[in-house]
This record gives structure tokens, sequence and C-alpha cells, in this order.
């Protein structure tokens, strides 16, 4: 369970967990900016898929890390570990707790109270923050990596989050009512870009350390192909509110179709995260041997 | 607009006087009691360990060997109530020479690390 190997299906089952959790938190909040009086069909089943990706997936996460922390050799020694990860590691009570939190909001959001339900959701994806670096180190520098943990983990819930139910509510509303709705969310994608980027350049500076590292460590090559992803991610996001938002409703179909590729982009930067948060940053690598 | 320059700058400043790797992501050994290479005159009734990071406790493992090579750790590393970053071993030491410990430790960010060092005992 120490090999390279499971490193990376651990950090694709956190990375599928992240965008399971991210699409319910973002339909739910989505679905507080629809127009007064407008209909979505589909919207409470897509938020209760993210929830079932978010628990299948934290299940199978919640099992290989077990693993991995117990060294188990045998399916037994993973079942005998469990209660203890779940009782007394942080990595357990916050997971079993962000999925609790998850459960609620999709039980609020069924019986129509979004808003109730969005900021319960968003409780649960800015409590992961506690999971990284920041949340385990003291002083300045954990402070430091600890808020900007929170906020990119905001921006990116609410902006790719919302992405898959942004497409179907472009496909289901009338045409006035979908030009209404990519307006409202063409500001708060533009915000939430403008947080990522400024959170990553902290974290690189942090982090990564310098360009050099971007070629000679798996982290930085990690960091770089996420960045990269970012760039094309924002190309698209620009298309979308410069060219094809203005003109609704003749664009359209057009516009779902790149909202699509944005969320399909989206998820891969996620499975990229889930792994990148499974290894060392070089900045801060350790004294081997002490 | 030079007053937010002036913030700018201030404030990339910082992040550069920050970014020298003075942090380490991981849980590493910040100091040990006994301590790193020390000589001490009188045996502990066990060891201090403090880390860069929190530890998840239950997963974390210590030995410590003594110079005829037998294990003298006398149970499982303990938690400190309160310092998340500290863990306990009790060993049972009786005669001096040189002792090496050897962790594994288990941060609360999911990581592993482990490294070992020694102490030596000269009443
Ligand atoms: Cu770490």
């Amino acid at each position: 369970m120490d090999g390279s190997g499971w490193l990376i299906l651990r950090g694709l089952c956190r990375g599928l967990h992240l965008a399971g959790y991210f699409s319910a938190f973002g339909t739910m909040a989505l679905a507080t900016t629809l127009p007064r009086g407008a209909r979505v069909p589909g919207l409470r089943r897509m938020a209760w898929g993210g929830f079932a990706l978010a628990l299948l997936a934290g299940a199978a996460w919640f099992w290989l890390q077990t693993a991995y922390f117990a060294a188990a050799q045998t399916s037994a020694d993973v079942v005998n570990a469990l209660p203890i990860v779940a009782e007394y590691t942080r990595f357990g009570l916050l997971l079993l707790g962000r999925m609790a939190a998850l459960l609620l909001a999709a039980l609020a959001f069924q019986l129509a109270w979004a808003r109730v339900a969005a900021l319960l959701a968003l409780g649960g994806v800015l409590a992961e923050a506690w999971l990284g670096h920041g949340g385990a180190m003291a002083g300045p520098e954990g402070a430091m990596l600890l808020s900007s943990a929170v906020l990119h983990l905001a921006g990116a819930a609410i902006w790719l989050g919302a992405l898959p139910a942004l497409a179907l509510a472009l496909r289901h509303l009338p045409g006035a009512e979908a030009a209404v709705l990519a307006r409202r969310f063409s500001p708060i994608g533009a915000a939430c870009v403008a947080v990522l980027l400024g959170t990553a350049a902290l974290q690189f500076l942090l982090l990564v350390g310098g360009v050099g590292a971007l070629f000679t460590t798996a982290y930085g090559a990690l960091a770089g192909l996420k960045l990269l992803l970012l760039g094309g991610l924002i190309t698209l996001a620009a298309r979308n509110k410069f060219r094809l938002t203005p003109r609704l409703p003749g664009s359209r179909a057009a516009l779902i179709r790149a909202v699509a590729l944005e969320a399909a982009l989206g998820l891969v930067v996620l499975l990229a995260a889930g792994v990148l948060l499974q290894l060392e940053p070089p900045a801060m690598a350790g004294m081997a041997g002490m | 607009m030079p007053v937010r320059h002036r913030f700018v700058s201030a404030a990339l400043g910082g992040l550069i006087l920050l970014s020298p790797a003075a942090a380490f992501a991981h849980a590493f050994l910040k100091t040990a009691e006994p301590g790193v290479g020390a000589v001490v005159a009188q045996a502990p009734s066990q060891l201090l360990l403090t880390y860069t990071e929190g530890l998840e406790v239950r997963f974390c493992t210590v030995t410590v060997q003594g110079p005829d090579g037998a294990a003298v750790q006398a149970g499982k590393p303990q938690a400190v109530a309160g310092h998340e970053n500290e863990m306990t071993v009790p060993v049972h030491i009786t005669a001096p020479g040189k002792y090496t410990v050897t962790w594994h430790a288990l941060s609360v960010d999911t990581h592993k690390t482990e490294g070992r060092f020694s102490f030596t005992i000269s009443p």
C-alpha cells in the first residue's frame, strides 16, 4: 500500500470525491441564483448524483487511506483499522463530518431550502482545507497556507461545481431566463478565477518554490499541469463571457457545449489536485534522516 | 496609485522573505528529549519527540535500540494533551551506551515520514 500506484489511486479517489462534493454544492448554489420563478427539472437529481459520487469515491478513499495508515497487508487488517481511523484521526473525522453535512444539505435541497443547503455544503467544502499542509502546520506559514486553501477551495467549488448545473439550466430554461442566468453567473465565475489565480500564486511561492521545481519534481510537474489546465479553463470561460453570453439566446447551443467542456476540464483539474495532495511540496521538503 | 503600489511591493517582499524553506511540509522531527546526538548522564524514563506538524499518534511507531541491539521502548507512543505535534515514548534503560531511535510518523495531513537519531547515556 506504499507504492506509487496506490498513491495515485488514493489521489484519484480524493479528486473524484471532491468533484462529487463540488458539483452537489455548486448545484445548490446555482439554484439560489436562478431568476425568480424559474424551474429547472433535474437539479435535485443532479445534487443527489454529486452526493452519491462524493459518498462512493469518499468510501474508496477512506478504505485506501486506512490501508496506508495501518500498513495493512490484508483486507482484515483494513477492517480492523477502520474504526480507529474514524474515531481518532483528523482525516476520518473530517471525511465523516463532511459527508454528514452534505447529506443534510441534500435533504434540505430536497425540501427546496436552497440557501440552507448551499451554506451547509459550503461548510463541508471549506473544511477540506484542514486536511492540507496549512491545517497541519503552526506559525505564519501555516496560517497563510490554510487561509489560501480555504479561498482556493471556495473559488474552485463555486466555479467548477456550478458548471454541470449551469449547463442543465441553460438547456431547460426559456431563452430570456437562460440569458439572465448566464449573465448573472459570468461575474461570479470571473471573481472565482481571480481568487484561484491569486491563491495559486501564493501556493506556488510557498509550496513549489521556483520555476525549476516545475521540471525536476513530481509535485512541480503536477502543479504545472494544473496551471496549464487552469489556463485552458480561463480561455474557455473568457470566450463564454465575452463572445457567447452577449449573443444569447442565439448562441445557446454553443454555450452549453462550451460549459460542458469546461466541466470536463474541471474534472481533470480536480483529479490532478487529488494526486498532488498526496505528494511532498518541494519548497517545504524535509531533511532526510531527521 | 503610489499607495497601492507600495502595498503590493510590501506584500510581495513579505512573501519572498517567507518563501525560503523555513517550514516543512509533513511531520519532521523538530526537537527531541534527550536531544539528537546528546550525551546525558541520567537515563530518561521516556522520550519526548516534537514535530513540525500535528501527529496521528495511533499510527506512529517508535523503536529504541540499546548498545547491545535490544529494543528498550516500553510501550507505544503516547499523545501529549494540548500538544498535537508531540509524542512521548516510555523507555526502560538500564545500561550506559549509545541508543538509536527509529521513528515512523503519520501527520494529520495524511502523509508518512520516518527518520532516526541517537543519543548516549554516559553517567
Ligand atoms: Cu505532508
